[in-house]
This record gives structure tokens, sequence and C-alpha cells, in this order.
């Protein structure tokens, strides 16, 4: 049985190496001062961080990739929020059928969704705008917000809700004062996951790439076809950055577990 | 709210849903009805068949189909014989080192696909760490490999972005399995290998099953790592992605992607089978 343990352990050991050595990888590389992209690194510097900041196309499309997951994210707020929350209370049939609907874009390939969209929202005239974009990542960003909602506002029991009715409330303060403070953790969550997808987001975004709608992603991946050097890894391990910021922030506020039920 | 509220109650919460309807039926479903409908329309307006029979006839684009199925299949089936013992250590062995294990598992889904491939392309590159390691500082070979651009590490690279999915469907299964019955087949004096292979296992084939078909449906569609990694692979969102760029035959790329919608439908019509059997 030790031997067995043992063996489990190591395997553990040697899997999360494999996970994490080429994300440490990057993040070394970032703070390289060589000119070029290479493990280990002569020496530390800040300047691949400095040239991000210098190189127009990082920063401009680095503003349309925030602009498009804080839209993104509080349209799908707006949407998911109260579908989620006449779902979690829903029993029949077709309330599941209809929450497999609502979260089926997660399960279809993004880079269907981003193909047809590109054709369809021209044909609407929206072609190759912000708006256009703003579309397609509600589209891929709203499953997670219902998901995250529908699986905290579940686990609330009606009574508190039913109690504050009772004694007088109307359902608006109903809501603002027992329901919103409850499922709190869910919003979070959920707005965490989108805003994270949408920025990270290159399938979809990819193919409503113009000068006004490049994303941050689908301009890294049109650098890196034509340069490899480490600024590529600066940005990375900023976004990488803010991700786990996030994700702490969320944690210390409302427990991982809580958020990780969801998923 | 109470069974006894009138119907016009009900209806008026049921508006609720009406956004995200709507929304996703103009935004979403349309699309891809439009997408399809595409591919079944001759150039003059007319309904064909002929790019289908064309496709499915051809020997290229069956052989790309039927890579398509078992790159998924075999990045599938390594990516769950990996998390199996993984989820079995985070759930049983790690006590407090759960927090940490969570934290590893979840970190990597927090970084970009372009990191990440970054990170591959450094590490295997033909000077790269890899490679350093093999040839002067173990002595294993004479001179570096070629790593890059081989259908290993593509492989490699997709079981990486995955495979964290399907720690945690196994893990949450493995969670929740009742120890009792564990225990009374240890009483009854199965030996430990016995117990796992025929009590712990089979309870946790839901699991695998849920955590195989994410993982599936995922590497059914993803073509950026391919891209970037290389590997050789000729895949339906390998050639859609080149079709739009290169090629420029929409038609074509519409009938790919219908194909590959169906088969993410097939994966989800299993999957909706499997999470309705669970909750019996």
């Amino acid at each position: 049985m030790r031997l067995t343990d043992l063996l489990l352990w190591a395997f553990t050991v040697a899997f999360f190496t494999f996970m994490i050595l080429p994300i440490v990888v990057v993040v070394v590389i970032s703070f390289t001062e060589a000119g070029y992209a290479a493990f280990p690194i002569p020496g530390w510097s800040l300047k691949w961080f400095a040239r991000i900041f210098e190189y127009e196309p990082f920063m401009d499309s680095l503003q349309v990739s925030l602009l498009l997951a804080v839209t993104a994210t509080v349209a799908s707020c707006l949407l998911g929020i109260p579908a989620a929350l006449y779902l979690s209370r829903a029993r029949s049939g077709w309330a599941t059928a209809i929450t497999t609907f609502l979260l089926s874009p997660l399960s279809m390939p993004m880079i269907v969704i981003g193909f047809a969209s590109l054709f369809f929202l021209s044909w609407l005239g929206f072609g190759l705008s912000f708006t256009a974009l703003c579309i397609v990542h509600t589209v891929i960003c709203l499953p997670y917000v219902i998901r995250t909602v529908t699986a905290v506002y579940r686990s609330v029991p009606p009574a508190y809700e039913e109690a504050a009715l009772i004694l007088g409330a109307s359902r608006i303060t109903t809501f603002r004062e027992v329901t919103l403070p409850l499922i709190r953790p869910g919003i979070a969550a959920g707005c965490l996951f989108s805003f994270l997808t949408s920025f990270d987001n290159l399938p979809v975004s990819y193919f409503f790439g113009s000068a006004q709608t490049n994303t941050l992603p689908v301009v890294m991946l049109a650098y890196m076809e034509h340069q490899f050097d480490p600024s590529i890894a600066a940005l990375s391990t900023l976004q990488l950055g803010m991700a786990v910021i996030a994700l702490l922030v969320a944690d210390r506020l409302y427990g991982i577990e809580k958020m990780t039920v969801a998923t | 709210m109470s069974k006894a509220a009138p119907l016009s109650d009900r209806s008026r919460r049921a508006l609720l849903l009406a956004p995200a309807l709507i929304f996703l039926a103009v935004f979403f479903v349309m699309p891809l009805l439009d997408n399809s409908a595409r591919s079944f329309l001759t150039e003059e307006g007319g309904l064909t068949f002929a790019r289908y029979t064309a496709f499915l006839t051809d020997r290229f684009y069956l052989g790309v189909i039927a890579e398509t199925v078992i790159l998924s299949a075999a990045v599938t089936v390594i990516s769950v014989l990996i998390a199996y013992p993984v989820a079995y250590v985070l759930v049983r062995k790690a006590g407090r080192l759960s927090g940490l294990i969570i934290f590893l598992l979840i970190a990597p889904l927090l970084t970009s696909i372009i990191m990440r491939t970054f990170g591959w392309q450094v590490l295997f590159a033909r000077r790269g760490l890899v490679n350093q390691w093999l040839v002067t500082d173990l002595g294993l070979l004479d001179a570096p490999l070629r790593l890059l651009n081989t259908p290993g590490l593509a492989i490699a690279a997709l079981v990486h972005v995955l495979v964290p999915f399907a720690v945690l469907s196994i893990a949450s299964v493995l969670q929740g399995i009742d120890r009792r019955l564990e225990e009374g087949a240890l009483m009854l004096g199965a030996s430990r290998f016995r117990t796992f292979w025929e009590v712990t296992l089979p309870l946790t084939m839901d699991g695998i099953g849920t955590g195989a078909i994410l993982v599936f449906m995922i590497a059914n569609g993803s073509f950026v790592t391919l891209v970037l990694l290389g590997g050789g692979f000729q895949t339906l969102p390998l050639l859609i992605y080149q079709q739009f760029n290169t090629t420029r035959d929409f038609a074509l790329a519409s009938t790919m992607s219908t194909i590959l919608l169906v088969i993410a439908l097939a994966c989800l019509w299993l999957q909706l089978r499997l999470v309705r059997r669970q909750g019996v």
C-alpha cells in the first residue's frame, strides 16, 4: 500500500510539473534582459514590459479587449441573471430543456460560432464592427453567468424571500434586500468567468479582426507569426497576473469552493 | 412562488426568460442555421446536396473527418488516463494539500492559449531547455531532436489545455462515493486492488464519461494550438481556418462547419443522456 501511495504522489508531482512548467518558463522569460526568448535567461530586466507600452498595436488592442470584456459581461448579466432566477425555481421538464439550450453555446465549436456569426451579422449590417464583436462575445459569455447564478440561487431556500414578502416587502425590495445579496457570489463568479473568457478569446475574435476591432489575442497571434521576442511573454505574464488577482479577490470575498461548485 | 399563484403571475415571471431566449435565438441559433443553409444552396439559390456528396465521397475529406475524430479521441483517452490518478490523489490522499492542488489545476485555466504555446515553443525549441537536458546535461543524445511541429507535441499541448476539465469531472464524482461500499468489499476479503477495480472504478464511470465527453467536445473544435504548434494534422477546424484565410471557398467552409456542428450536437446529446442518468 505504501508503494502505491508513493507512486500516486510521484505521478501527481510529475503531472503538476507538466502543467506548470510551460507557464513558469513564460513568466521567467518576460523578465529577461536578452533580446530573444530563451530559457534559462542571462539576466533580469523589466524592459519587455516597457516595450509593451511603447508598441501601439498592443495598447490599442488592449483597450478594445478591456472594453469588449466589460461590455459582454454587463450584457451577459442583464440577460442572464433574470433567466437564471426563473430557471432555478422552475421544475418542469421544459425548464430543463431551456437551461440546456441557454448553456449550449459552451458546447458548440468556437470556430463555427465565429465563422457563422461573421456572415450573419454582416448580413444584418453589423459587419466588422465593435458592436458585432460585443454581440458574439455575449453569446459565449452568457452561459457562464446563467450557470453560476443558477447554481447559487438553487441552494437558497425560497423561505427567505417568502418571509420578506409575507412581512410586507414589495417584490422589488425583496429582490434588492434579500435575493440580490444571496446570489452575489454567483454573479461575481459568473462575471469573473465571463470577463476572462471574453478577454482571452481568440477563435471567435479572429473572424472579426479589423483595425478598429482587433483584440489583444488577435494582435498577439499576428505578432507571434512574425517575431518571437519576449514581449509576448511579458503580455502573457501581465494577463495571468490580472487573472490570478481577480481569482484571489473573488476567493477572499466569496470562497473558491462556492465558485467551483458551479463549474 | 407558491403553486396557488395565478397563471398571469406565472406567465409574468416567465418574461424573465425572454431577453436571454430571444438574444440566443437571434444571435446564436440563426447564424448557425443560416450557415448550414448556405451549405445546401447553389449559387443561383436552388437546393443542392452536391457539396455533401462530394465531401463524403472524397478520400481526402473523409480522411480529414477521421483525423478530427481520432485526434480528439486520442487526446480524450490520454487526458482521462492522466486525470484519474490525479483526481484520486486530490479526493482521497491530499488532505490539507487539496486547496493547493485545486489552485494548481485552476491556474493554468487562467492562462491564454498563446501563453502556453509560447512556453512549449521555448521548452522544445532546437536549442531549448528539453534538448539541452537531453544532449548536454544528461548526454542521452548526440544531436538535438526536432521536437517542434511534431504530432506528439501538439497532442501534449492539447492534453495540457484539456486535462484539468477531466480531473475536475472525475474528482466531483469520486467525492460523492459512499465509502462504506469500499469498506464492505475490503471487509469481505477483497484485496485493495480488487476493491478499486470492482467497486471504486465502476462507481466513477459517470465522472469518467462526463469528463471524456467534455474533453472530446473541446478538442474537436480547437485549432489555435494546432495552428501555432503544427504537427501536420489536417482536422476540420484547421481546414475551416485555412478556407477562411487563404482559399476563401466559403461554401466549403460552411459544409465543414456543419459537419463539425453535427459531431458537437451528437456529443451534447450523449452528455445530456449521461447527466440524466446521474440525476436518477
